[in-house]
């Protein structure tokens, strides 16, 4: 337990008199990929909002690397290493992918006034750090939105993962994609996590979670449903666990006299 | 010709088995995505009408009065593409040209009034205002950050503000509306001799002769050129591994050959000598060029078969019943009659129109042709690109031998006569030669500073042929003309906005929140400086206008620039500059500005009403809209 990356014990979190996110226990290991489930509204958002510096948590402690922190703006996160790829992918799709890949942090040379962003070396980086995570951009000045949705979702995950993060959170990246280019990003996950970074993969496809997560955290109204590592848990039981088991069962039983009804 | 690349990319991908999502681009497809290439046709398109039926149009006299005034719209201009690049409009940048120079005056100018000028040296005045501006762009960044209205509201605001205080205050300090006089601080010891040296020199063509001028120009001319076409070569096909020096042999040969194809065509006027020439000019463009490949490209191994498609064959029709008409056109109108025949032009005029429309929009036609053949066959594309530059090399001699005036005579002729063998090289090259598969960066920047050389040294072809004249010039009684120090200025403006828009952070930062304001904030973009600084541009821009209309005018009436903040606008757009932001052109707004130039002086020259000017300016800023749309969605399809 010592040695995680990111621990987090009993986390919660209280807007006014509401609870968002209370008694959340997980932990996030270098080379590992660590799952969080759960349907709408399970607090999910509340969660990476806490972990990226945008909230601060209320009850619990969240350490990393052995260090109790608790951080007042996303900056302070991204400077150790917590860095969060939201849904939107904080990209400017007019925009080409060395550009989007630099953006906010240019390679400069000169001095000011006369300061230059090198744009053959940006570029050169761009590709390379896209070919690592198996991506081949051959020109990297096409715009980011001619790429399609996982390929920009690669340009993000390298970007993070080319400015130093130590923890990556992805959050939701998959939700949007069709089903082989959902395929494409799990194996950017993987290849993230083989690199040495710990990855939070925020999901509500249990599908999509199993193959890639090592540990996984269920929430449900913000209550969290368990924290499992893999060999502890199968992907039925975690199917049915994050839909909240007996009522999937109540459901399926409904719909199959439904269908037998209309048969009859 | 410029569309064949598509068949061509996925040919060569087919074969090569790349990623099969993203095609190698032609250089003419990245030509034909950058946000200018509207404003640059448009431009030349313009330009071309206007050369063909107004006489002082071409000559040295209207560049610089084209040139003159589309400095101080310009840098305007400039400034407010890369605010709209941004994502925020300036609607107080007219007014604020002018304000910004009444500042400048009343600071300098001891004036006898209720409040009294300052009566400053130049030296604190013009950094005083300098401040003042600064201090204005910050204001108005800082409102729009601030409230979060839309800048559209906050600046129409400071405009009226602008507007009233240049009223106001004229009126309580100097008594009358207008502000003056500058030129008074002449010998006053106040810096004004060497102001006026740096904001409103002149320099006076007829007053520099240069006995080499010519030899010069055309030297330069065709050497930058050729540079452009060889880095177009470079930037097209394949480098084989292995160089052949027969090909090299016959590139020199081709060069020898272009010298002395350039020096028949100078030396003779009539038909016999100009067909020599043009055939010797010929020979040395297939000679060089194709050595060219042979030296250093790929040859290509399938060229597939000779297919004649509908609608290509269609096109092509259309394409030369349009000359025809044209021609015929040409023919049966007098070109010396400058008799009345429609409300707006003479018979003259109107052949000229004719002819010079209907045969433009013959060759577009053509060139459509040339595309939709390309789709089918590489060899299809080559043959319809050899029958349109026939058809062009035709035109040439048809324009020399019926043309009464001496400028279609020359110069059409000429350019007609190198586009049209440019045309057909081109053709027999694609045809033999594989083009790239792939992008290379180490080649593309080779190309792309071979083509950059070239453009330079054609410019200073152009220039040198501007800024000098000759003596059989003078003695011809050439009209005297005149090139302001502004012009400089606007040209160094737009060279440093470009650079900082492209190779700079900040450029980049320009871009990011004018595309996705939200998403630069998020990795750390300081989204609200960034734009606080463009409008702090735009108002450092107003402060030059104002001081360069104070220079040369003397004095400023309180309603100078009041209402040009549209001009702005729509020089910007014409320019390639996306309303929405996040996408545009520094360069293309100053082209912007010189097709508004030349429509401003166009439209008397040809002899019309001025007033038509307005309804000019309203149908190029539509067209520029539509065409740059256009544009924007087949670059967004091609890439």
């Amino acid at each position: 337990m010592s040695d995680a990356l990111l621990e987090l014990d009993n986390i919660g979190k209280f807007y006014g008199n509401i609870i968002a996110l209370q008694g959340v226990t997980t932990e996030v290991n270098a080379g590992e990929v660590t799952c969080v489930l759960g349907d709408n509204g399970a607090g999910k958002s509340t969660f990476i909002k806490i972990l990226a510096g945008v909230h601060k948590h209320d009850e619990g402690t969240f350490k990393l690397e052995g260090q109790g922190v608790n951080f007042d703006s996303p900056r302070e996160a991204l400077d150790v290493g917590i860095a969060a790829v939201y849904q939107d992918l904080a990209m400017v799709p007019l925009m080409s992918v060395w550009r989007n890949f630099f953006l906010g942090a240019e390679p400069t040379k000169g001095r000011w006034p006369i300061q230059w962003v090198e744009k053959r070396k940006a570029k050169e980086i761009a590709k390379e750090e896209m070919a690592k995570m198996g991506i081949d951009i051959r020109d990297t000045e096409q715009t980011v939105g001619t790429l399609s949705g996982g390929e920009r979702q690669s340009v993000a995950i390298a970007r993070a993962v080319y400015f130093g993060a130590k923890v990556l959170i992805l959050d939701e990246p998959t939700s949007a994609l069709g089903v082989k280019q959902s395929g494409v990003v799990l194996r950017y996950i993987v290849e993230a996590a083989k690199r040495g970074l710990g990855v939070i993969f925020i999901t509500h496809n249990p599908a999509h979670a199993y193959p890639v997560g090592d540990r996984f955290l269920i929430l449900n109204r913000g209550q969290s449903m368990g924290n499992f590592a893999k060999e502890e848990i199968s992907q039925q039981e975690l199917t049915s666990l994050m839909a909240g088991g007996a009522e999937l069962e109540a459901l399926q039983h409904e719909l199959e006299q439904a269908t037998t009804g209309n048969g009859s | 010709m410029t569309d064949v690349v598509t068949a061509d990319a996925a040919e060569a991908e087919s074969a090569t088995g790349d990623d099969e999502r993203l095609s190698f681009q032609g250089v003419f497809q990245k030509l034909f995505i950058r946000p200018e290439i509207g404003a640059v046709l448009g431009a030349t398109a313009i330009w071309t009408f206007f050369w063909a039926v107004s006489i002082p149009f071409g000559t040295a006299g209207g560049a610089s009065n084209i040139l003159d005034v589309s400095a101080t719209l310009g840098i305007m201009a400039v400034a407010v593409a890369m605010l709209m690049i941004g994502g925020e409009f300036d609607l107080s940048s007219g007014a604020a040209t002018g304000a910004l120079g009444i500042v400048t005056l009343l600071l300098v100018r001891d004036v006898t009034g209720t409040a009294g000028g300052l009566g400053l040296h130049l030296l604190i005045a013009l950094p005083l205002s300098f401040i003042v501006a600064l201090a204005l762009g910050w204001l108005n960044g800082t409102m729009v950050e601030r409230t979060g209205l839309p800048s559209f509201i906050v600046t129409l605001a400071t405009f009226f503000v602008l507007r009233g205080m240049k009223l106001g205050f004229a009126k309580l300090i100097v008594d009358q509306i207008q502000v003056g006089k500058m030129d008074d601080l002449k010998g006053e010891n106040k810096g004004y001799e060497f102001f006026q040296k740096v904001f409103a020199y002149e320099w006076q063509r007829n007053d520099h002769q240069w006995a080499l001028r010519d030899a010069l120009y055309t030297g330069l001319v065709i050497v930058g050129l050729s540079l452009v076409v060889i880095a177009v070569y470079e930037l097209h096909f394949k480098r084989k591994a292995q160089h052949n020096p027969i090909g090299m042999i016959m590139f020199v040969a081709g060069a020898a050959l272009g010298v002395a194809s350039v020096a028949i065509l100078h030396l003779t006027d009539d038909t016999a000598g100009n067909w020599f020439g043009a055939i010797v000019g010929l020979a040395a463009m297939l000679i060089g060029f194709l050595g060219l490949g042979v030296w250093r490209y790929e040859m290509r191994g399938d060229r597939g078969t000779l297919k004649m498609p509908s609608d290509a064959v269609r096109s092509v029709g259309i394409g030369i019943v349009l000359i025809v008409l044209g021609v015929i056109s040409a023919i049966v109108l007098d070109s010396d009659s400058n008799e009345q025949v429609l409300p707006l032009t003479t018979e003259q005029g109107l052949r000229a129109i004719l002819f010079v429309g209907l045969s433009a929009l013959g060759f577009v036609s053509l060139m459509v042709g040339v595309h939709q053949a390309g789709r089918v066959s590489r060899m299809s594309a080559s043959a319809f690109t050899v029958g349109t530059a026939v058809i062009g090399l035709l035109m040439a001699f048809f324009v020399q031998s019926e043309s009464e005036s001496e400028k279609f005579r020359n110069e059409a002729f000429s350019i007609i006569l190198v586009v049209s063998a440019l045309a057909l090289t081109w053709a027999i090259a694609n045809y033999f030669f594989q083009n790239r598969g792939s992008s290379d960066i180490h080649i593309e920047h080779l190309g792309t500073r071979i083509a950059i050389a070239g453009l330079l040294i054609f410019l200073i072809g152009m220039l040198i042929r501007l800024l000098f004249t000759v003596d059989a010039e003078i003695e011809a009684g050439i009209a005297p003309a005149k090139y302001s120090v502004r012009i400089l200025w606007f040209v160094a403006f737009t060279i440093a906005c470009s650079w900082v828009l492209a190779s700079t952070k900040f450029g980049s930062w320009v871009f990011a929140v004018g595309g996705n304001k939200q998403a630069s904030r998020q990795v750390g973009v300081p989204a609200a400086r960034t734009k606080t600084q463009l409008f702090m541009l735009v108002s450092v821009a107003a402060w030059l206008v104002g001081t360069l209309l104070a220079f040369r005018i003397n004095t400023l009436q309180a309603n100078t620039g009041n209402g040009l903040e549209f001009e702005y606008i729509i020089a910007a757009v014409v320019g390639g500059t996306m309303l929405t932001g996040g996408y545009g052109s520094t360069i293309g707004a100053s082209i912007g500005a010189v097709i508004m130039a030349m429509s401003v002086l166009g439209i008397p020259n040809s002899n019309w009403n001025s007033d038509w000017r307005f309804v000019f300016l309203g149908a190029i800023l539509l067209l520029a809209v539509i065409g740059n749309n256009f544009i924007k969605t087949k670059a967004e399809n091609l890439r």
